[in-house]
């Protein structure tokens, strides 16, 4: 209760992190999912991290829309019919957006804004689509206050994507995220260029390998923190593992190989299993909700996300003395058997509900949380421990990349002259692409915007918060800490 | 064998794209503005006799995110015969790994690229400095008389369609950049033909002598430059 009254006398939260955090705190006094001795055990050393995802859930955790659908046929609980004109398009976007749920009681998912936007804007100016474009982006950063939420662009080159892109440069905003899906056959290099001027000026868009993701599934988009999800369905939760927790309780090598990581994977699977039939069979969100019920979402579209969080350490944690991961053979071998011995689990495990994977758990690169000392994001090389060449570094992550269907990636900072020759930083993605990265993420050294682990933080905005004042986007709250705990000021700046 | 003082594995501003860029020691010229002055003598205990084989281990490493390389100097067309063979094994490298590869001369333009047929079947194009126009000023900027071969070299890059840019450092009072534009654009006209040009603004970073410490020209006056070379029908960036 303790915890209750300080969230309601809170002056660092806004009113609407206040009932968000309440509504939280409602939630976890509710204990409705089985949780077997030795899972317990893990989750109290941590080993095992639901994120704060309730002890109740009564949505999925990330939500994927069908918006192309919506907009065509309208959407009849919000009383909403389709979209006549460019204006209407944008207030029927709006409400919509209003009315998805997830794990931040804001929606990760916004579509693919530059398909949805293009058919409406034919008859306009540029001039006058990036006014209602800058009206439109004001209105989603100021109020979905959460940059865990992303729009997709791409692949092809459209008019409507170049204009999203102008104006994102000019408003300098943490929201929306936004990715560029790219495929070389597909994306002319002139669109490419424009999309990485852009991220190095406001560290925005992100570019995904559209080759390699579109394998996933039959439609995918990216959400959140760069999560590969089926269109039309979603995530029903991301559970992770962090893995170094583990190689700590163990006495070498093999026992974690062959006791605790099974037995740790067992419980987190079943825990992530009883999460979903609770969402299924008991929270009636299937049911009730209007996105499932005008079938904007598909219950047999959502999946289920296994988080891993600081291969490295772990690998580390076994290398001989001085080995590390990301420069050291034997560090990265020792990674990659515990990869293999992961793979083998999710492979064999059957889960309830995930039909489009087919009854799978997927693997996911988590990025890490504001309390995570010491461990680094997913598969990613540790600050400090980066090679020194940037084509080392990228060869790295494409190794290990190729383990991870539902999101990874790595964020490069470039030096400043990158701006001057995006074509030189477009050959780089080209690269890593071809050998099998999945998702690349940049920002200048010098912009204000940062990517902290796969979301956007002004630096501005941090040292606010640092200093005690109340900050708009909650997203600044969780990047203030991860920001100097992960000691993110000191990645390698790439570049000459 | 070749004299190479540095290799950048990545760089961003030796060209179109990203590329490896190699730079060879030794210079024929002795620019007042120069910026990478240690590379001018014809030995230094800093660089480094390396072979053919030797440096394309380093541009291996680059494959596949590299566009292609770039060779600079110093003036490294004093050492042709080995930028052959570079450029020789580095189109074989592109069709070892089908990746496409391109090369690059960066130069001053003092040694005939036409004595080279070879050389110039392997070479992508060249981005040639054109220094000063006036044969004085060319002088007294770079100590050296050898100014009319860098103007055949334009004309013959440009026919031959290698002229991968022009080069213009601005300096005023010691760069003719007025004179070097209307006489570029002369003979782009004449030939039909034309090629980018680069107006880079004189930097004092790394030069030394008498303009070490000499200031940057302004924006104002790189904008009067840029705008003369729009006027004269020139594709022209400032950088």
């Amino acid at each position: 209760m303790a915890d209750i009254y300080s969230i309601v006398t809170s002056q660092k939260l806004s009113y609407e992190q206040k009932v968000v955090a309440l509504a939280h705190a409602a939630e976890d006094t509710l204990s409705v999912l089985p949780m077997p001795e030795r899972t317990r055990f893990y989750f109290d050393k941590g080993v095992i991290c639901n994120l704060n995802e309730g002890n109740a859930p009564y949505r999925p955790r990330y939500i994927m829309p069908d918006y192309e659908k919506a907009v065509k046929q309208g959407v009849k609980f919000l009383e909403l019919d389709p979209p006549q004109d460019f204006d209407e398009l944008l207030t029927f976007l709006q409400v919509l957006y209003r009315h998805v749920p997830s794990i931040t009681t804001y929606p990760v998912f916004l579509g693919d804004l530059d398909k949805l936007i293009e058919p409406f804007i034919k008859d306009l100016s540029d001039e006058e689509v990036k006014r209602k474009l800058r009206n439109f982006f004001i209105y989603l950063d100021r109020t979905i206050t959460d940059s865990f939420c992303h729009a997709n662009l791409g692949p092809e080159a459209t008019r409507a994507g170049r204009l999203i892109l102008d104006v994102d440069r000019e408003l300098e905003q943490a929201v929306p995220n936004l990715t560029l899906k790219y495929d070389p056959a597909i994306t002319p290099d002139d669109f490419a260029e424009q999309a990485i001027y852009t991220s190095l000026c406001v560290a925005n868009p992100a570019i995904c390998n559209d080759v390699l993701n579109a394998k996933t599934y039959d439609r995918y988009g990216i959400s959140s923190c760069y999560n590969i999800l089926p269109i039309a369905g979603g995530s029903y939760t991301l559970t992770r593992l962090v893995l170094p927790r583990l190689a700590e309780m163990t006495k070498d090598k093999e026992e974690f190989l062959t006791k605790l990581l099974p037995e740790a994977m067992k419980c987190m699977a079943d825990y992530m299993s009883a999460r979903i039939r609770f969402i299924v069979e008991k929270s009636g969100f299937f049911e009730s909700h209007f996105l499932a019920k005008e079938r904007f979402v598909e219950r047999d579209r959502f999946v289920a996300m296994f988080g891993l969080v600081g291969l490295a350490e772990a690998a580390n944690h076994f290398a001989p003395e001085g080995k590390k991961y990301g420069s050291d053979a034997e560090a990265d071998e020792i990674a990659e058997q515990i990869m293999d011995a992961i793979t083998a689990f999710v492979d064999a495990y059957e889960c309830p509900y995930c039909e489009i994977a087919n009854h799978r758990l997927l693997l996911h690169a988590q990025v890490g949380i504001d309390t995570d000392y010491g461990i680094t994001s997913g598969i990613r090389i540790p600050v400090g421990d980066e090679p020194e060449s940037i084509y080392d570094h990228l060869r790295h992550s494409s190794r290990f990349h190729r383990y991870i269907p539902t999101g990874c990636s790595d964020i490069l900072p470039f030096d400043i002259t990158g701006k001057q020759n995006p074509a030189a930083v477009l050959d780089i993605v080209k690269g890593a692409f071809s050998l099998g990265q999945k998702y690349i993420a940049f920002y200048a050294s010098d912009s204000d915007l940062v990517r902290i682990t796969g979301y956007l933080v002004k630096r501005s905005e941090i040292e606010k918060w640092n200093k005690g004042q109340a900050v708009l986007q909650n997203t600044t709250q969780l990047g203030a800490p991860t920001y100097a705990s992960a000691h993110l000021a000191n990645r390698k700046v790439r570049g000459v | 064998m070749a004299l190479v003082r540095k290799i950048i594995a990545q760089s961003t501003v030796d060209g179109p794209g990203n590329r490896t860029a190699i730079f060879l020691q030794g210079c024929n010229i002795r620019c007042a503005y120069c910026h990478n002055p240690e590379t001018q003598a014809m030995q230094d205990a800093e660089a480094k006799e390396m072979s053919v084989a030797e440096v394309m281990t380093e541009v291996r490493k680059g494959i596949p995110f590299i566009r292609g390389i770039t060779v600079s100097g110093g003036e490294c067309m004093l050492q042709a015969e080995f930028l052959t063979k570079l450029f020789q094994a580095v189109k074989a490298l592109a069709e070892e790994v089908h990746h496409p590869l391109t090369c690059l001369i960066d130069s001053n333009g003092t040694v005939p690229f036409a004595r080279h047929p070879q050389l110039m079947e392997v070479c992508d194009g060249v981005m040639l400095d054109v220094k000063a126009w006036d044969s004085e000023t060319y002088h007294l900027l770079t100590q050296a008389r050898n100014d009319e071969v860098v103007k055949e070299n334009l004309a013959w890059l440009l026919q031959h369609h290698l002229l991968t840019e022009v080069r213009i450092v601005c300096l005023p009072k010691r760069v003719d950049v007025e004179v070097i534009l209307q006489n570029i654009a002369k003979i782009f006209d004449s030939i039909g033909e034309k090629a980018p040009a680069r107006l880079l603004r004189f930097r004092p970073h790394g030069v030394i002598g008498e303009l070490a410490n000499h200031p940057m020209p302004s924006d104002e006056q790189m904008a009067e430059y840029a705008a003369l070379a729009a006027s004269l029908g020139l594709t022209a960036t400032v950088k």
